[in-house]
């Protein structure tokens, strides 16, 4: 099972131009070595500010731009890693394992189970899901177990 | 650069058992098509109703453990995919074309990915060279190689 492990963000992290703390950098780095050697982790990336980002809002056909920075930190996302494990508790395991993202206060991270495709298999045929299978297999770096 | 594009959850995606609408699966995959074929896409998931999900509170030494389902669906992630492009304003023009990805008012969010580069004025140069090493064991790391 795959599980998307989602570092929630913090008013700091949220600072304009705001890098990460060099020596969390480090152990973190030291902390995803591990997760690598167990075979764990697939995948994992650290977002900018939301400064430097945008929301686009759907209602029926439109489309509206919203330029960053958001508030509510605690809503938005700092990061993520891709793990593959056997369980949710596996997962969960491994979380807590983690150097706290606000070394001076509170963070939270996020687990949540990722679709594969053979959960579609209630409502797309069996073509649909190898159509798609396929496709995937064309990204670059796609995050489905190969 | 690189982007991370959120998909917020709505409570429809937040339901018990959840799964997306087959019509809708159908019109992404096609909009999916055309980002690969684009070059644009370097990796994407979706995800299952956070009921099979859980939170940890880190505090200090503590780490507390919550489990799903939460609420806020607006607040929630239901799927993402990493772009790689050459600025926020292209990533928001690919954004505008996508279906509508729920069958109500709905969300996404671009936000930018940090490159190894962009660390630079708190690491030194060894220690960048040695974080790039390092991502490259990643089976499937989304930097760009």
């Amino acid at each position: 099972m795959r599980f998307m492990v989602i570092v929630k963000s913090t008013p700091g992290a949220e600072k304009e131009g705001a890098l990460p703390d060099p020596q969390l950098l480090i152990e973190m780095g030291a902390y995803n070595e591990e997760l690598v050697k167990a075979g764990v982790l697939l995948a994992c990336d650290g977002l900018h500010p939301s400064s430097k980002g945008a929301r686009v809002k759907f209602s029926g056909k439109s489309r509206t731009v919203i330029d960053g920075p958001f508030t509510e930190a605690k809503e938005l996302i700092a990061g993520f890693s891709i793990l593959q494990v056997k369980s949710l508790e596996e997962a969960i395991e491994w979380v807590k394992r983690a150097p706290n993202c606000n070394p001076t206060g509170e963070s939270e991270v996020e687990v949540r189970q990722i679709f594969e495709m053979e959960d579609f298999a209630p409502i797309l045929t069996e073509e649909q899901i190898q159509h798609k299978v396929a496709k995937r297999a064309e990204l670059p770096l796609q995050t489905a177990n190969r | 650069m690189r982007f991370m594009v959120i998909v917020k959850a709505t409570p429809e995606s937040e339901k018990e058992g959840a799964l997306p609408d087959p019509q809708l699966l159908a019109e992404m995959g096609k909009f999916n098509e055309e980002l690969i074929k684009a070059g644009v896409v370097l990796a994407m998931d979706g995800l299952h109703p956070s009921s099979k999900g859980a939170r940890v509170k880190f505090s200090g030494k503590n780490r507390t453990i919550i489990d799903g389902p939460f609420t806020e669906a607006k607040e929630l992630v239901a799927g993402f995919w990493i772009w790689q492009v050459k600025s926020l304003e292209e990533a928001i023009e690919w954004a505008k074309r996508c279906p509508n990805p729920h069958d109500s008012d709905s969300e996404i969010e671009i936000r930018q990915v940090f490159e190894m580069e962009d660390f630079a004025p708190v690491l030194t140069e060894e220690q960048i060279q040695h974080k790039v090493t390092k991502r490259a064991e990643l089976p499937l790391q989304t930097a760009n190689k």
